[in-house]
Protein backbone atom coordinates (compact mmCIF):
# COMPACT_ATOMS: atom_id res chain seq x y z
CA UNK A 1 0.00 0.00 0.00
CA UNK A 2 1.30 3.42 -0.91
CA UNK A 3 2.23 5.56 2.08
CA UNK A 4 0.07 8.44 3.17
CA UNK A 5 2.02 11.54 2.17
CA UNK A 6 -0.69 14.06 2.97
CA UNK A 7 0.28 16.35 5.83
CA UNK A 8 -2.34 18.06 7.96
CA UNK A 9 -1.18 21.28 9.53
CA UNK A 10 -1.93 25.00 9.63
CA UNK A 11 -5.62 24.11 9.48
CA UNK A 12 -5.35 22.59 6.01
CA UNK A 13 -3.94 19.60 4.23
CA UNK A 14 -0.84 19.55 2.04
CA UNK A 15 -0.95 16.80 -0.56
CA UNK A 16 2.66 16.01 0.37
CA UNK A 17 5.34 17.58 2.56
CA UNK A 18 7.55 18.92 -0.26
CA UNK A 19 7.39 22.61 -1.12
CA UNK A 20 9.75 24.79 -3.13
CA UNK A 21 11.56 27.53 -1.23
CA UNK A 22 11.26 31.25 -1.71
CA UNK A 23 13.53 32.74 -4.36
CA UNK A 24 14.30 29.41 -5.97
CA UNK A 25 11.13 28.90 -7.97
CA UNK A 26 10.15 32.43 -8.93
CA UNK A 27 6.42 32.80 -9.31
CA UNK A 28 5.95 29.27 -10.62
CA UNK A 29 5.68 30.18 -14.30
CA UNK A 30 9.38 30.15 -15.22
CA UNK A 31 9.85 26.40 -14.75
CA UNK A 32 6.22 25.40 -15.30
CA UNK A 33 6.73 23.70 -18.68
CA UNK A 34 9.26 21.27 -17.26
CA UNK A 35 8.27 21.27 -13.59
CA UNK A 36 4.60 21.94 -12.85
CA UNK A 37 4.54 22.72 -9.14
CA UNK A 38 0.94 21.52 -8.91
CA UNK A 39 2.38 18.09 -8.00
CA UNK A 40 4.05 19.46 -4.90
CA UNK A 41 2.87 20.25 -1.42
CA UNK A 42 3.16 23.89 -2.24
CA UNK A 43 4.92 26.82 -3.84
CA UNK A 44 6.56 29.52 -1.74
CA UNK A 45 6.92 32.65 -3.84
CA UNK A 46 9.91 34.89 -4.28
CA UNK A 47 9.87 37.50 -1.50
CA UNK A 48 7.40 40.28 -2.24
CA UNK A 49 8.09 43.82 -0.97
CA UNK A 50 5.89 46.91 -1.02
CA UNK A 51 7.77 48.59 -3.86
CA UNK A 52 9.39 46.92 -6.88
CA UNK A 53 13.12 46.41 -6.38
CA UNK A 54 15.96 46.27 -8.90
CA UNK A 55 18.23 44.52 -6.43
CA UNK A 56 21.96 44.63 -5.83
CA UNK A 57 24.85 45.23 -8.25
CA UNK A 58 26.38 42.10 -9.81
CA UNK A 59 27.97 39.66 -9.32
CA UNK A 60 25.08 38.46 -7.20
CA UNK A 61 25.97 34.81 -6.87
CA UNK A 62 28.98 32.58 -6.72
CA UNK A 63 29.42 28.89 -6.07
CA UNK A 64 31.32 27.83 -2.97
CA UNK A 65 32.13 24.36 -1.65
CA UNK A 66 28.86 22.44 -1.78
CA UNK A 67 26.83 25.59 -1.85
CA UNK A 68 26.16 28.99 -3.21
CA UNK A 69 26.46 32.55 -1.94
CA UNK A 70 23.88 35.04 -3.08
CA UNK A 71 23.16 38.68 -2.57
CA UNK A 72 20.20 39.42 -4.81
CA UNK A 73 18.85 42.30 -2.77
CA UNK A 74 15.22 41.10 -2.85
CA UNK A 75 14.78 41.99 -6.52
CA UNK A 76 11.06 41.58 -7.19
CA UNK A 77 8.12 43.06 -9.06
CA UNK A 78 6.60 44.71 -5.98
CA UNK A 79 3.28 44.13 -4.23
CA UNK A 80 0.99 45.74 -6.82
CA UNK A 81 2.30 43.85 -9.84
CA UNK A 82 2.50 40.66 -7.80
CA UNK A 83 -1.18 40.87 -6.90
CA UNK A 84 -2.27 41.99 -10.36
CA UNK A 85 -0.13 39.76 -12.59
CA UNK A 86 1.71 37.01 -10.74
CA UNK A 87 -0.78 35.79 -8.13
CA UNK A 88 -3.67 35.11 -10.57
CA UNK A 89 -1.40 32.93 -12.71
CA UNK A 90 -0.16 31.02 -9.67
CA UNK A 91 -3.69 30.42 -8.40
CA UNK A 92 -4.83 29.29 -11.81
CA UNK A 93 -2.07 26.68 -12.03
CA UNK A 94 -1.66 25.55 -8.42
CA UNK A 95 -4.36 22.84 -8.50
CA UNK A 96 -3.93 21.00 -5.15
CA UNK A 97 -0.59 22.64 -4.31
CA UNK A 98 -0.74 25.20 -1.52
CA UNK A 99 0.22 28.77 -2.31
CA UNK A 100 2.46 30.38 0.29
CA UNK A 101 3.46 33.99 -0.29
CA UNK A 102 6.79 35.05 1.17
CA UNK A 103 7.11 38.75 1.91
CA UNK A 104 9.30 41.29 3.68
CA UNK A 105 9.35 44.89 4.78
CA UNK A 106 12.08 47.32 5.65
CA UNK A 107 10.33 48.53 8.80
CA UNK A 108 7.87 46.96 11.21
CA UNK A 109 5.10 49.09 9.72
CA UNK A 110 5.95 47.99 6.21
CA UNK A 111 5.85 44.32 7.23
CA UNK A 112 2.38 44.82 8.68
CA UNK A 113 1.22 46.85 5.70
CA UNK A 114 2.36 44.30 3.10
CA UNK A 115 1.13 41.34 5.14
CA UNK A 116 -2.25 42.97 5.68
CA UNK A 117 -2.67 43.65 1.97
CA UNK A 118 -1.70 40.06 1.08
CA UNK A 119 -4.09 38.82 3.75
CA UNK A 120 -6.95 40.39 1.81
CA UNK A 121 -6.13 38.46 -1.38
CA UNK A 122 -8.26 35.46 -2.22
CA UNK A 123 -6.59 32.14 -2.78
CA UNK A 124 -3.41 32.55 -0.75
CA UNK A 125 -3.12 29.65 1.71
CA UNK A 126 -0.44 31.01 4.03
CA UNK A 127 2.13 33.75 4.41
CA UNK A 128 5.81 33.28 5.14
CA UNK A 129 7.45 36.21 6.87
CA UNK A 130 11.02 36.80 5.69
CA UNK A 131 12.68 38.05 8.86
CA UNK A 132 16.12 37.83 7.28
CA UNK A 133 15.98 41.17 5.52
CA UNK A 134 17.73 44.27 6.86
CA UNK A 135 15.89 46.70 9.12
CA UNK A 136 16.77 50.04 7.56
CA UNK A 137 15.56 52.02 10.57
CA UNK A 138 17.67 49.94 12.95
CA UNK A 139 21.05 50.11 11.24
CA UNK A 140 20.39 47.28 8.78
CA UNK A 141 20.40 44.58 11.45
CA UNK A 142 18.10 41.88 10.20
CA UNK A 143 14.69 41.63 11.81
CA UNK A 144 15.13 38.06 12.93
CA UNK A 145 18.14 38.85 15.12
CA UNK A 146 16.26 40.66 17.84
CA UNK A 147 13.52 38.98 19.87
CA UNK A 148 11.78 42.29 20.60
CA UNK A 149 11.58 43.09 16.89
CA UNK A 150 10.37 39.58 16.03
CA UNK A 151 7.63 40.03 18.62
CA UNK A 152 6.69 43.39 17.14
CA UNK A 153 6.58 42.17 13.52
CA UNK A 154 4.77 38.90 14.15
CA UNK A 155 2.48 40.47 16.75
CA UNK A 156 1.60 43.32 14.40
CA UNK A 157 0.83 40.90 11.61
CA UNK A 158 -1.17 38.62 13.87
CA UNK A 159 -3.49 41.47 14.84
CA UNK A 160 -4.17 42.26 11.17
CA UNK A 161 -3.90 39.00 9.25
CA UNK A 162 -6.07 35.90 9.50
CA UNK A 163 -4.01 33.70 7.19
CA UNK A 164 -1.59 31.23 8.76
CA UNK A 165 1.76 32.92 9.38
CA UNK A 166 5.09 31.13 9.12
CA UNK A 167 8.05 33.01 10.60
CA UNK A 168 11.17 32.32 8.53
CA UNK A 169 14.14 32.62 10.85
CA UNK A 170 17.81 33.23 10.26
CA UNK A 171 20.29 30.78 11.80
CA UNK A 172 22.74 33.61 12.41
CA UNK A 173 21.65 34.14 16.01
CA UNK A 174 22.85 32.99 19.41
CA UNK A 175 19.76 31.00 20.28
CA UNK A 176 17.36 30.19 17.48
CA UNK A 177 15.07 28.27 19.84
CA UNK A 178 14.49 31.42 21.88
CA UNK A 179 13.58 33.37 18.75
CA UNK A 180 11.26 30.61 17.57
CA UNK A 181 9.59 30.66 20.95
CA UNK A 182 9.16 34.42 20.71
CA UNK A 183 7.67 34.14 17.23
CA UNK A 184 5.21 31.49 18.38
CA UNK A 185 4.22 33.47 21.47
CA UNK A 186 3.65 36.49 19.24
CA UNK A 187 1.26 34.49 17.10
CA UNK A 188 3.22 32.62 14.44
CA UNK A 189 1.46 29.46 13.29
CA UNK A 190 4.64 27.86 11.96
CA UNK A 191 8.38 28.43 11.88
CA UNK A 192 10.45 28.05 8.71
CA UNK A 193 14.03 27.02 9.42
CA UNK A 194 16.48 28.12 8.07
CA UNK A 195 17.24 31.15 5.98
CA UNK A 196 20.76 31.53 4.49
CA UNK A 197 23.92 32.00 6.55
CA UNK A 198 26.08 35.08 5.96
CA UNK A 199 29.27 34.32 4.07
CA UNK A 200 31.95 35.72 1.82
CA UNK A 201 34.21 34.49 -0.94
CA UNK A 202 37.29 36.42 -1.94
CA UNK A 203 38.79 36.21 -5.42
CA UNK A 204 42.49 36.08 -4.62
CA UNK A 205 43.39 37.19 -8.15
CA UNK A 206 41.60 40.50 -7.87
CA UNK A 207 41.97 40.58 -4.04
CA UNK A 208 38.35 41.48 -3.52
CA UNK A 209 35.11 39.78 -2.50
CA UNK A 210 33.46 38.11 -5.49
CA UNK A 211 29.94 39.24 -4.58
CA UNK A 212 29.14 42.84 -5.55
CA UNK A 213 27.85 43.61 -2.05
CA UNK A 214 30.82 41.73 -0.50
CA UNK A 215 28.63 39.52 1.74
CA UNK A 216 26.18 36.92 0.55
CA UNK A 217 23.80 34.36 2.01
CA UNK A 218 25.11 30.80 1.95
CA UNK A 219 22.71 28.07 0.82
CA UNK A 220 22.90 24.55 -0.55
CA UNK A 221 24.15 21.24 0.89
CA UNK A 222 26.87 23.07 2.87
CA UNK A 223 24.28 24.41 5.32
CA UNK A 224 22.17 21.27 5.73
CA UNK A 225 23.75 20.20 9.06
CA UNK A 226 23.12 23.70 10.42
CA UNK A 227 19.51 23.58 9.29
CA UNK A 228 18.90 20.11 10.69
CA UNK A 229 20.41 21.15 14.04
CA UNK A 230 18.20 24.26 14.16
CA UNK A 231 15.08 22.22 13.45
CA UNK A 232 16.08 19.70 16.11
CA UNK A 233 16.64 22.43 18.72
CA UNK A 234 13.44 24.29 17.92
CA UNK A 235 11.38 21.09 17.87
CA UNK A 236 12.64 20.32 21.37
CA UNK A 237 11.76 23.80 22.60
CA UNK A 238 8.28 23.70 21.08
CA UNK A 239 7.67 20.32 22.72
CA UNK A 240 8.73 21.76 26.07
CA UNK A 241 6.35 24.66 25.51
CA UNK A 242 3.58 22.23 24.64
CA UNK A 243 3.06 24.20 21.42
CA UNK A 244 1.62 22.26 18.49
CA UNK A 245 3.38 24.42 15.92
CA UNK A 246 4.70 22.89 12.71
CA UNK A 247 8.29 23.40 11.63
CA UNK A 248 9.10 23.83 7.95
CA UNK A 249 12.61 22.52 7.27
CA UNK A 250 14.77 24.33 4.71
CA UNK A 251 18.46 24.25 3.87
CA UNK A 252 20.35 22.06 1.43
CA UNK A 253 17.60 19.59 0.61
CA UNK A 254 18.23 17.88 -2.72
CA UNK A 255 17.23 14.27 -2.07
CA UNK A 256 14.71 12.19 -0.21
CA UNK A 257 17.21 11.37 2.51
CA UNK A 258 18.02 15.06 2.98
CA UNK A 259 14.31 15.72 3.48
CA UNK A 260 14.07 12.77 5.89
CA UNK A 261 16.83 14.25 8.04
CA UNK A 262 14.73 17.38 8.51
CA UNK A 263 11.54 15.40 9.09
CA UNK A 264 13.19 13.17 11.68
CA UNK A 265 14.63 16.27 13.36
CA UNK A 266 11.08 17.57 13.69
CA UNK A 267 9.95 19.22 10.44
CA UNK A 268 6.43 18.49 9.24
CA UNK A 269 6.99 20.15 5.88
CA UNK A 270 10.19 20.74 3.92
CA UNK A 271 11.24 23.16 1.21
CA UNK A 272 13.62 22.42 -1.63
CA UNK A 273 15.64 25.52 -2.48
CA UNK A 274 19.00 25.86 -4.18
CA UNK A 275 18.69 22.33 -5.63
CA UNK A 276 16.03 23.72 -7.99
CA UNK A 277 18.84 25.52 -9.79
CA UNK A 278 20.87 22.34 -10.11
CA UNK A 279 17.91 20.41 -11.48
CA UNK A 280 14.58 22.11 -12.20
CA UNK A 281 12.79 18.88 -11.22
CA UNK A 282 14.70 18.48 -7.94
CA UNK A 283 11.60 18.89 -5.77
CA UNK A 284 9.81 16.21 -7.75
CA UNK A 285 12.76 13.85 -7.28
CA UNK A 286 12.78 14.55 -3.54
CA UNK A 287 9.09 13.70 -3.41
CA UNK A 288 9.57 10.44 -5.36
CA UNK A 289 12.44 9.41 -3.12
CA UNK A 290 10.40 10.16 0.01
CA UNK A 291 7.54 8.04 -1.30
CA UNK A 292 10.01 5.29 -2.20
CA UNK A 293 11.51 5.33 1.30
CA UNK A 294 8.11 5.06 2.94
CA UNK A 295 7.13 2.17 0.76
CA UNK A 296 10.39 0.32 1.31
CA UNK A 297 10.37 0.88 5.06
CA UNK A 298 6.67 0.16 5.48
CA UNK A 299 5.86 3.66 6.72
CA UNK A 300 2.12 4.09 6.36
CA UNK A 301 1.99 7.81 7.15
CA UNK A 302 4.90 10.15 6.59
CA UNK A 303 3.87 12.21 9.59
CA UNK A 304 4.82 9.23 11.79
CA UNK A 305 8.44 10.07 11.02
CA UNK A 306 8.28 13.63 12.36
CA UNK A 307 10.69 14.10 15.25
CA UNK A 308 11.72 10.43 15.37
CA UNK A 309 15.37 11.36 15.90
CA UNK A 310 14.43 12.67 19.35
CA UNK A 311 13.26 9.31 20.65
CA UNK A 312 15.65 7.54 22.98
CA UNK B 1 11.35 26.26 -28.56
CA UNK B 2 10.56 25.24 -24.97
CA UNK B 3 13.75 24.55 -23.00
CA UNK B 4 14.09 21.07 -21.61
CA UNK B 5 16.26 19.48 -18.94
CA UNK B 6 17.89 16.27 -20.08
CA UNK B 7 20.56 13.90 -18.92
CA UNK B 8 22.77 13.01 -21.84
CA UNK B 9 25.92 11.00 -22.37
CA UNK B 10 29.00 12.90 -23.44
CA UNK B 11 30.16 11.68 -26.83
CA UNK B 12 33.51 13.44 -26.91
CA UNK B 13 35.81 15.93 -25.17
CA UNK B 14 38.73 17.18 -27.26
CA UNK B 15 41.40 19.74 -26.41
CA UNK B 16 41.55 22.08 -29.39
CA UNK B 17 43.94 24.73 -28.06
CA UNK B 18 45.73 25.50 -24.80
CA UNK B 19 43.22 24.89 -21.95
CA UNK B 20 40.42 24.99 -24.54
CA UNK B 21 38.06 22.11 -25.24
CA UNK B 22 35.14 21.09 -27.40
CA UNK B 23 32.51 19.11 -25.55
CA UNK B 24 30.12 17.11 -27.76
CA UNK B 25 26.87 15.47 -26.74
CA UNK B 26 23.86 14.19 -28.63
CA UNK B 27 20.66 16.16 -28.36
CA UNK B 28 18.67 15.59 -31.53
CA UNK B 29 15.51 17.17 -30.17
CA UNK B 30 16.83 20.66 -29.65
CA UNK B 31 19.80 20.63 -32.05
CA UNK B 32 17.75 21.53 -35.08
CA UNK B 33 16.07 24.53 -33.49
CA UNK B 34 19.04 26.25 -31.89
CA UNK B 35 19.69 29.90 -32.63
CA UNK B 36 23.10 31.58 -32.47
CA UNK B 37 23.54 33.35 -29.14
CA UNK B 38 21.36 30.91 -27.24
CA UNK B 39 22.92 28.93 -24.44
CA UNK B 40 22.45 25.92 -22.22
CA UNK B 41 23.18 25.19 -18.57
CA UNK B 42 25.56 22.26 -18.11
CA UNK B 43 25.44 20.46 -14.78
CA UNK B 44 26.93 17.42 -13.12
CA UNK B 45 24.81 14.76 -11.41
CA UNK B 46 22.64 15.96 -8.56
CA UNK B 47 25.00 14.93 -5.76
CA UNK B 48 28.47 15.73 -7.01
CA UNK B 49 31.55 15.98 -4.91
CA UNK B 50 32.82 19.38 -5.84
CA UNK B 51 30.82 21.02 -8.63
CA UNK B 52 27.39 22.08 -7.52
CA UNK B 53 25.64 24.64 -9.72
CA UNK B 54 25.15 24.38 -13.47
CA UNK B 55 27.14 26.75 -15.71
CA UNK B 56 25.95 28.60 -18.80
CA UNK B 57 27.61 27.98 -22.19
CA UNK B 58 26.74 29.39 -25.60
CA UNK B 59 26.15 26.85 -28.32
CA UNK B 60 29.17 26.55 -30.58
CA UNK B 61 28.21 24.15 -33.34
CA UNK B 62 25.56 21.70 -34.36
CA UNK B 63 26.92 18.65 -36.17
CA UNK B 64 24.61 16.72 -38.54
CA UNK B 65 21.53 18.20 -36.79
CA UNK B 66 22.20 15.64 -34.01
CA UNK B 67 25.16 16.57 -31.92
CA UNK B 68 25.66 19.78 -29.99
CA UNK B 69 29.11 21.19 -29.37
CA UNK B 70 30.17 23.55 -26.61
CA UNK B 71 33.52 25.31 -26.69
CA UNK B 72 34.97 26.11 -23.28
CA UNK B 73 38.20 27.08 -21.59
CA UNK B 74 39.29 25.78 -18.18
CA UNK B 75 39.07 28.54 -15.61
CA UNK B 76 37.62 27.15 -12.39
CA UNK B 77 36.54 23.83 -11.02
CA UNK B 78 33.44 23.42 -13.17
CA UNK B 79 35.35 23.80 -16.41
CA UNK B 80 38.11 21.53 -15.08
CA UNK B 81 35.42 18.94 -14.32
CA UNK B 82 34.09 19.36 -17.86
CA UNK B 83 37.57 18.90 -19.32
CA UNK B 84 37.82 15.58 -17.47
CA UNK B 85 34.63 14.17 -19.01
CA UNK B 86 35.03 11.08 -21.14
CA UNK B 87 32.58 9.46 -23.57
CA UNK B 88 29.75 7.85 -21.65
CA UNK B 89 29.88 10.26 -18.68
CA UNK B 90 26.51 11.79 -17.97
CA UNK B 91 25.79 15.49 -17.75
CA UNK B 92 22.64 17.53 -17.29
CA UNK B 93 21.77 19.91 -20.12
CA UNK B 94 19.07 22.56 -19.76
CA UNK B 95 18.30 24.49 -22.91
CA UNK B 96 17.96 26.14 -25.31
CA UNK B 97 17.83 29.33 -23.24
CA UNK B 98 18.09 33.02 -24.03
CA UNK B 99 17.64 35.11 -27.14
CA UNK B 100 19.49 35.35 -30.42
CA UNK B 101 21.15 37.94 -32.65
CA UNK B 102 19.13 40.16 -34.95
CA UNK B 103 19.72 39.49 -38.62
CA UNK B 104 19.78 42.91 -40.30
CA UNK B 105 18.28 42.24 -43.75
CA UNK B 106 19.67 45.37 -45.38
CA UNK B 107 23.23 45.13 -44.08
CA UNK B 108 25.48 44.03 -46.92
CA UNK B 109 28.33 43.36 -44.56
CA UNK B 110 28.44 41.58 -41.21
CA UNK B 111 31.42 42.09 -38.94
CA UNK B 112 31.70 39.54 -36.13
CA UNK B 113 34.20 40.38 -33.40
CA UNK B 114 35.28 37.60 -31.04
CA UNK B 115 37.63 37.94 -28.11
CA UNK B 116 39.02 34.72 -26.63
CA UNK B 117 36.39 32.32 -25.41
CA UNK B 118 33.70 34.68 -26.73
CA UNK B 119 34.16 32.91 -30.06
CA UNK B 120 31.44 30.17 -29.93
CA UNK B 121 28.21 32.11 -30.56
CA UNK B 122 29.85 34.03 -33.39
CA UNK B 123 30.93 30.86 -35.19
CA UNK B 124 27.33 29.63 -35.09
CA UNK B 125 26.18 33.07 -36.25
CA UNK B 126 28.70 33.10 -39.13
CA UNK B 127 27.34 29.73 -40.26
CA UNK B 128 23.76 30.97 -40.17
CA UNK B 129 24.57 34.19 -41.99
CA UNK B 130 26.49 32.31 -44.68
CA UNK B 131 23.49 30.02 -45.20
CA UNK B 132 21.10 32.91 -45.93
CA UNK B 133 19.65 33.09 -49.45
CA UNK B 134 21.36 36.39 -50.05
CA UNK B 135 24.21 36.37 -47.54
CA UNK B 136 26.10 39.53 -46.62
CA UNK B 137 29.85 39.71 -46.84
CA UNK B 138 31.01 38.17 -43.55
CA UNK B 139 34.16 39.06 -41.63
CA UNK B 140 35.02 37.12 -38.48
CA UNK B 141 37.61 38.90 -36.35
CA UNK B 142 39.11 36.74 -33.65
CA UNK B 143 41.78 37.61 -31.13
CA UNK B 144 43.55 35.81 -28.30
CA UNK B 145 46.23 36.77 -25.77
CA UNK B 146 48.64 34.15 -27.05
CA UNK B 147 49.07 32.05 -30.17
CA UNK B 148 48.71 28.74 -28.32
CA UNK B 149 45.13 29.71 -27.47
CA UNK B 150 44.03 30.28 -31.06
CA UNK B 151 41.45 27.70 -32.07
CA UNK B 152 42.00 26.58 -35.64
CA UNK B 153 38.58 27.18 -37.14
CA UNK B 154 39.59 28.25 -40.64
CA UNK B 155 39.02 24.92 -42.35
CA UNK B 156 35.60 24.41 -40.78
CA UNK B 157 34.14 27.85 -41.53
CA UNK B 158 31.69 28.10 -44.43
CA UNK B 159 33.08 29.42 -47.71
CA UNK B 160 32.80 33.16 -47.90
CA UNK B 161 33.54 33.89 -44.25
CA UNK B 162 36.70 35.98 -44.09
CA UNK B 163 38.69 35.11 -40.98
CA UNK B 164 41.03 37.73 -39.48
CA UNK B 165 43.25 36.71 -36.59
CA UNK B 166 45.28 38.62 -34.04
CA UNK B 167 47.22 37.81 -30.89
CA UNK B 168 48.79 40.03 -28.28
CA UNK B 169 52.03 38.04 -28.45
CA UNK B 170 52.03 38.21 -32.25
CA UNK B 171 52.44 34.43 -32.64
CA UNK B 172 49.42 34.17 -34.93
CA UNK B 173 47.97 36.87 -37.18
CA UNK B 174 48.29 40.55 -36.49
CA UNK B 175 50.18 41.48 -33.32
CA UNK B 176 47.68 43.50 -31.37
CA UNK B 177 44.05 43.64 -30.28
CA UNK B 178 40.85 42.87 -32.18
CA UNK B 179 40.12 46.57 -32.18
CA UNK B 180 43.23 46.96 -34.36
CA UNK B 181 41.65 44.51 -36.83
CA UNK B 182 38.31 46.21 -36.49
CA UNK B 183 39.20 49.83 -37.30
CA UNK B 184 40.34 49.38 -40.94
CA UNK B 185 37.47 47.00 -41.73
CA UNK B 186 34.85 49.42 -40.41
CA UNK B 187 36.56 52.30 -42.25
CA UNK B 188 36.20 50.54 -45.60
CA UNK B 189 32.49 49.75 -45.22
CA UNK B 190 30.45 51.58 -47.86
CA UNK B 191 27.15 51.11 -46.08
CA UNK B 192 26.26 50.56 -42.43
CA UNK B 193 27.40 47.04 -41.46
CA UNK B 194 25.87 44.72 -38.88
CA UNK B 195 28.32 44.35 -36.01
CA UNK B 196 28.12 41.46 -33.56
CA UNK B 197 30.48 40.82 -30.69
CA UNK B 198 31.22 38.49 -27.80
CA UNK B 199 34.25 38.62 -25.56
CA UNK B 200 35.69 40.39 -22.54
CA UNK B 201 33.66 43.40 -21.39
CA UNK B 202 36.63 45.73 -21.94
CA UNK B 203 36.81 44.63 -25.57
CA UNK B 204 33.09 45.06 -26.17
CA UNK B 205 33.19 48.45 -24.43
CA UNK B 206 36.04 49.51 -26.72
CA UNK B 207 34.02 48.52 -29.79
CA UNK B 208 31.04 50.50 -28.52
CA UNK B 209 33.38 53.48 -28.22
CA UNK B 210 34.50 53.10 -31.84
CA UNK B 211 30.97 53.05 -33.27
CA UNK B 212 28.21 55.60 -33.65
CA UNK B 213 24.63 54.30 -33.62
CA UNK B 214 23.87 55.73 -37.07
CA UNK B 215 26.99 54.16 -38.62
CA UNK B 216 25.82 50.57 -38.17
CA UNK B 217 22.71 48.57 -39.03
CA UNK B 218 22.91 46.80 -35.67
CA UNK B 219 25.51 46.51 -32.94
CA UNK B 220 24.80 43.54 -30.71
CA UNK B 221 26.83 42.12 -27.86
CA UNK B 222 26.47 38.71 -26.25
CA UNK B 223 26.99 39.19 -22.50
CA UNK B 224 27.77 36.98 -19.54
CA UNK B 225 27.19 37.15 -15.79
CA UNK B 226 27.18 34.59 -12.98
CA UNK B 227 23.86 32.78 -12.97
CA UNK B 228 22.34 29.80 -11.19
CA UNK B 229 19.13 28.92 -13.03
CA UNK B 230 19.26 30.29 -16.61
CA UNK B 231 15.52 30.89 -16.54
CA UNK B 232 14.89 34.18 -14.73
CA UNK B 233 14.33 32.71 -11.29
CA UNK B 234 17.49 33.26 -9.28
CA UNK B 235 17.66 36.94 -10.31
CA UNK B 236 21.46 36.83 -10.31
CA UNK B 237 22.66 37.65 -13.79
CA UNK B 238 21.89 41.33 -14.08
CA UNK B 239 23.38 43.42 -16.88
CA UNK B 240 23.23 47.20 -16.33
CA UNK B 241 21.58 49.01 -19.22
CA UNK B 242 21.40 52.75 -19.86
CA UNK B 243 17.81 53.78 -20.52
CA UNK B 244 16.71 56.66 -22.73
CA UNK B 245 16.36 59.02 -19.78
CA UNK B 246 19.95 58.26 -18.80
CA UNK B 247 19.18 56.13 -15.74
CA UNK B 248 20.65 52.66 -15.31
CA UNK B 249 18.31 49.69 -15.17
CA UNK B 250 19.13 46.05 -14.69
CA UNK B 251 18.10 43.47 -17.23
CA UNK B 252 18.62 39.74 -16.93
CA UNK B 253 21.33 38.12 -19.02
CA UNK B 254 19.44 34.80 -19.10
CA UNK B 255 15.93 35.81 -20.14
CA UNK B 256 16.31 39.34 -21.57
CA UNK B 257 19.64 38.42 -23.20
CA UNK B 258 22.32 37.24 -23.42
CA UNK B 259 22.36 39.33 -26.63
CA UNK B 260 21.75 43.05 -26.10
CA UNK B 261 22.06 46.24 -28.11
CA UNK B 262 25.71 47.06 -27.50
CA UNK B 263 25.00 50.77 -27.31
CA UNK B 264 22.57 50.29 -24.44
CA UNK B 265 24.77 48.19 -22.18
CA UNK B 266 26.40 50.21 -19.41
CA UNK B 267 29.89 48.83 -19.89
CA UNK B 268 32.22 48.81 -16.88
CA UNK B 269 34.24 52.04 -16.69
CA UNK B 270 32.29 53.57 -19.58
Amino acid sequence: MAAQLTVHCLGMSFQNPVLVASGTFGYGDEYYDIMPFSRLGGLVTKTVTAAPRQGNPPPRIVETDCGMLNSIGLANVGLKVFIREKLPWILQHAAQARVVVNFAGFSVDEFVEVGTRLGQCRGIDALEVNLGCPNIKAGYIHFGADAAVVREVIGGLRRNVRLPLAAKLSPNVTDIAALAETAVQAGADAVSLINTLPGMKIDVNIRKPVIGMAFGGLSGPAIRPVGVACVYKVYQRLQEMGADVPIIGIGGIGSGSDALEYIMAGARLVQVGTANFVHPQAASLVLDELAGYCEKEGVSDISDLVGLAHEQ
Amino acid sequence: MIPDFQRVEVSDTTEVADSTYVLSFPEPESAAGLEPGQFCMISPELHPSDVFLPRPFSYYRVVDSQTIQILFRTYGRATRWMASLVPGNRIGVFGPLGNTFTIAPHARRAVLVAGGIGLPPLVLLAERLAALDDPPEIDLLYGEHTGDRIIDIKASLPAGVHLHLCTEDGAVGLKGLVTDLFRPIIAECNSPPAVYTCGPNAMMAALAGLLAPDSVAVFEASTEENMACGKGICKSCVIPMVTQDGTVRYRYCCTDGPVFNGFEVKWPHS
